[in-house]
């Protein structure tokens, strides 16, 4: 049996929790050096039709630490830029044997897409602004270790919810898992309908982080001057700015997260970002760990250690 | 050649007639119809007992993609499927490649719609409204119109500068030559894929804002009020569509207007987990948006039901929602659709759902078409429909080359059986054989 995992959305509590559980299990082990490996080599496709540093070496620790090996595809040179579909692509690395792929594309919907034609197991590493669901569960691998629970807690995520897959995907987990979530964003950057989606909108960054025990930021991209939804950074930062003036309206206790890459000065001031309420750098640890747990989840293989 | 139709249901829009009786046709064309008529001798008989005779049915909007686009339909598959889905007379869209805004183009079209190999229907080619369908000078209309288009138009890339809209009203009013536009401020809807609303929210996909087609229908009325040139509204989705277009009517503006039968059926919800199925422009909209769609074509605001057949090749269709074309394969299941889900719930009559399907489609652009008057048209175009057949639209069995229909797997009541268009055109796997006899010499 194997599995994919496309979506927050799709899940179940207890899946997700099992997840997170799982993944401090394995972190437990890493850091005391005992062995997680089940002995039995995959090889994995990354396959990353959008650049991404970050999430591609997370996953290629991950696989590190599981004795997976790698077979990367994507950037300039491959047939992905010789005008090769997404499904011809796809149908290849099934039929070169791949066990399973990692993928990463600019359009929402193209982790279920790709799932169809590779008939095996997909881990959906960021679809357009849909989904990037082990972003989602190394967030709440974070504040499990900061607060000792996933439930019962309110959770504020401030930007541009419009565009992010961060912020569904979070929004997704927190909820599902019995939290409270607010979305915090100008009107430009925010749905004009949130429909299905779990959460309060709120367009003053005060109100929407009041109480907050999580107040997580998402990344302003530079187009969202270009396309006219706001006028200058400085707009930005003048009303959604989280640093130490503003933070004060959270709960004493909160913590603030970013997904980063951060625009250090924008969506945090450099004192909250490298302050003792940040844990991004712990999001990008969990980050590893999570992405261990799920290349090890999707083959079934929770209980062998 | 003496053919007679006898015993069915004949509703003729055109001279408000619904009546069980029997239509001659004589050497192709009508020469006789109603209750009394005399049968006579006859080379061939359809007992239409149980059926309705029908002016056959008028499209004022499908794509045949041909020339350039044969990958996703010719002329010939395009009119086959016309023919199979009860159309007599289509009009085909001037979106090709190159697009139709030359009369060679006009002729290319009329002689490969006319060869035997076709679907043995009439094709009204629409010329394109701006030059290459760029929205920036005027098209050769004059020659276009006595090439034999019926209007002109550029359709999905829709002229955005009011001034050549402007212009192109006042030529076209001295040319006596509509134009079909569908409504699209395409800043408002650039780079988006569906309506913009909740279901575009969850699945992160960038919406389309009502407003990108309102304020164009707002902006063409406005012209088409103050220049007297008449214009046809394409496939109207929101509601405030049809409220503005109704106030157009009262202030007299010469103004027409269609629906499509995905408006009158499918929601955004519809879209599920990113079916490319489901995507096409404008975008589906919401529950509201139908019941207000259909309170317009039951009070007569709504003037014609359009296919908007857009057939696709499989690949287009296969890849991320995002990147996937818009438009559905709609010729073949059209009539289906209304039939079950706006006649069967009496927001049309029988008679008033052929006249939205046949003679306001043919009247809006003056088309030899949707009446079964004796001499009205120069050929006999008529369907016979079976108002009980409950069948399954299956869109791997189309005559279109495009799959991409929304409305796979989806049962209808109520069929076109048979196609007439000066001789039988297509005949449904189940019309009975019984149904149809032959005079021996």
């Amino acid at each position: 049996m194997s599995r994919s995992l496309i979506a927050i959305r799709h899940m179940d509590a207890d899946q997700i929790r099992g997840l997170v559980d799982m993944a401090a299990r394995l972190k437990d082990d890493v850091l005391h050096d005992r062995k997680i490996s089940s002995g039995r080599r995959r090889t994995i496709g990354l396959l990353f039709f959008e650049d991404s540093t970050r999430t591609r070496v997370s996953f290629e620790q991950a696989c590190n630490y599981l004795d997976y090996r790698i077979v990367n595809f994507g950037g300039s040179g491959s047939s992905m830029n010789k005008g090769e579909s997404l499904k011809d692509t796809i149908l290849t690395l099934k039929h070169e044997r791949l066990e399973a792929v990692v993928m990463r594309h600019r359009s929402s919907g193209s982790a279920q897409l790709g799932q169809g034609y590779f008939d095996g197991p997909l881990v959906n590493a960021g679809d357009g602004q849909h989904e990037h669901p082990t972003q989602a569960l190394g967030d709440a691998l974070t504040v499990l270790e900061r607060k000792g629970r996933l439930d019962g807690l309110k959770i504020a995520i401030v930007g541009d919810v419009m565009h992010s897959r961060v912020a569904r995907s979070n929004a997704w987990l927190f909820s599902k898992l019995g939290s409270e979530v607010r979305f915090v964003g100008p009107r430009t950057l925010m749905p004009s309908s949130m429909g299905m989606l779990p959460g309060e909108v709120h367009y003053d960054l005060r109100t929407g982080i009041s109480g907050a025990d999580i107040v997580m930021c998402l990344r302003l991209q530079k187009e969202r001057m270009t396309d006219g939804r706001l006028s200058s950074i400085g707009e930005f930062r003048r009303l959604y700015q989280v640093n130490r003036a503003t933070l004060k309206w959270a709960k004493e206790d909160a913590i603030v997260m970013h997904p980063g890459p951060i625009n250090r000065g924008v969506e945090l001031d450099d004192l909250t970002a490298d302050g003792p309420k940040s844990v991004i750098s712990e999001q990008v640890t969990n980050g590893v760990f999570v992405r261990t747990a799920v290349l090890k989840w999707i083959f079934d293989e929770e209980g062998s250690n | 050649m003496r053919t007679v139709f006898k015993n069915g249901r004949i509703l003729d829009p055109s001279q408000e007639l619904d009546v069980i009786g029997s239509v001659i046709v004589e050497d192709g064309q009508v020469v006789d119809l109603g209750e009394d008529v005399e049968i006579g001798e006859f080379d061939e008989i359809y007992d239409c007992e149980g059926l309705w005779i029908a002016p056959g049915l008028v499209d004022l909007h499908a794509h045949l993609r041909e020339p350039g686009g044969e990958s996703r339909e010719t002329i010939k598959s395009g009119t086959q499927a016309a023919a199979a889905g009860g159309f007599t007379t289509i009009c085909c869209m001037p979106n090709t490649n190159p697009p139709l805004d030359t009369p060679s183009l006009v002729d290319f079209i009329l002689d490969k719609a006319s060869s035997p190999e076709a679907g043995g229907i009439f094709v009204q080619p629409i010329g394109a409204l701006t030059k290459g369908q760029l929205g920036k000078e005027l098209g050769d209309l004059a020659a276009l119109k006595m090439a034999g288009v019926a209007a002109v138009s550029d359709e999905g890339s829709p002229v955005q500068d009011a001034s050549v809209m402007m212009r192109a009203m006042e030529f076209c009013l001295q040319l006596d030559l509509p134009i079909m536009v569908h409504c699209e401020d395409t800043n408002l809807s650039e780079g988006g894929c569906m309506n913009d609303g909740p279901t575009s929210a969850m699945l992160g996909l960038p919406g389309i804002p009502r407003s990108a087609e309102e304020i164009m229908i707002m902006r063409n009325g406005v012209l088409a009020l103050n220049t007297g040139c008449r214009v046809h509204f394409m496939r109207l989705s929101t509601w405030g569509g049809v409220e503005m277009v109704r106030q157009f009517k009262y202030l007299g503006a010469p103004v027409t207007c269609e629906v499509c039968p995905p408006y009158l059926t499918l929601t955004d919800e519809h879209v599920g987990e990113f079916d490319p199925m489901f995507k096409t422009t404008p975008p589906l909209r919401t529950e509201v948006d139908i019941d207000i769609l259909m309170q317009g074509l039951a009070d007569g605001t709504i003037d014609a039901i359009a296919s908007d057949h857009s057939p696709y090749a499989p690949f287009e269709v296969e890849v991320p929602f995002e990147d996937a074309p818009m438009g559905m394969s709609t010729l073949e299941s059209a009539l289906g659709v209304i039939l079950t889900h706006v006649t069967a719930k009496n927001i049309l009559s029988p008679l008033e759902t052929i006249r939205r399907m046949s003679t306001a489609p043919a009247e809006i652009l003056g088309l030899d078409a949707g009446s079964l008057i004796p001499g009205k048209t120069p050929m006999a175009q008529l369907v016979l429909i079976d108002p009980h057949l409950e069948w399954v639209f299956d869109a791997t069995r189309t005559f279109s080359q495009g799959k991409n229909s929304p409305y796979h797997g989806w049962s209808f009541v109520g069929k076109p059986v048979l196609t007439f268009c000066g001789s039988e055109v297509y005949r449904d796997a189940m019309f009975s054989e019984e149904r149809y006899e032959l005079a021996m010499e």
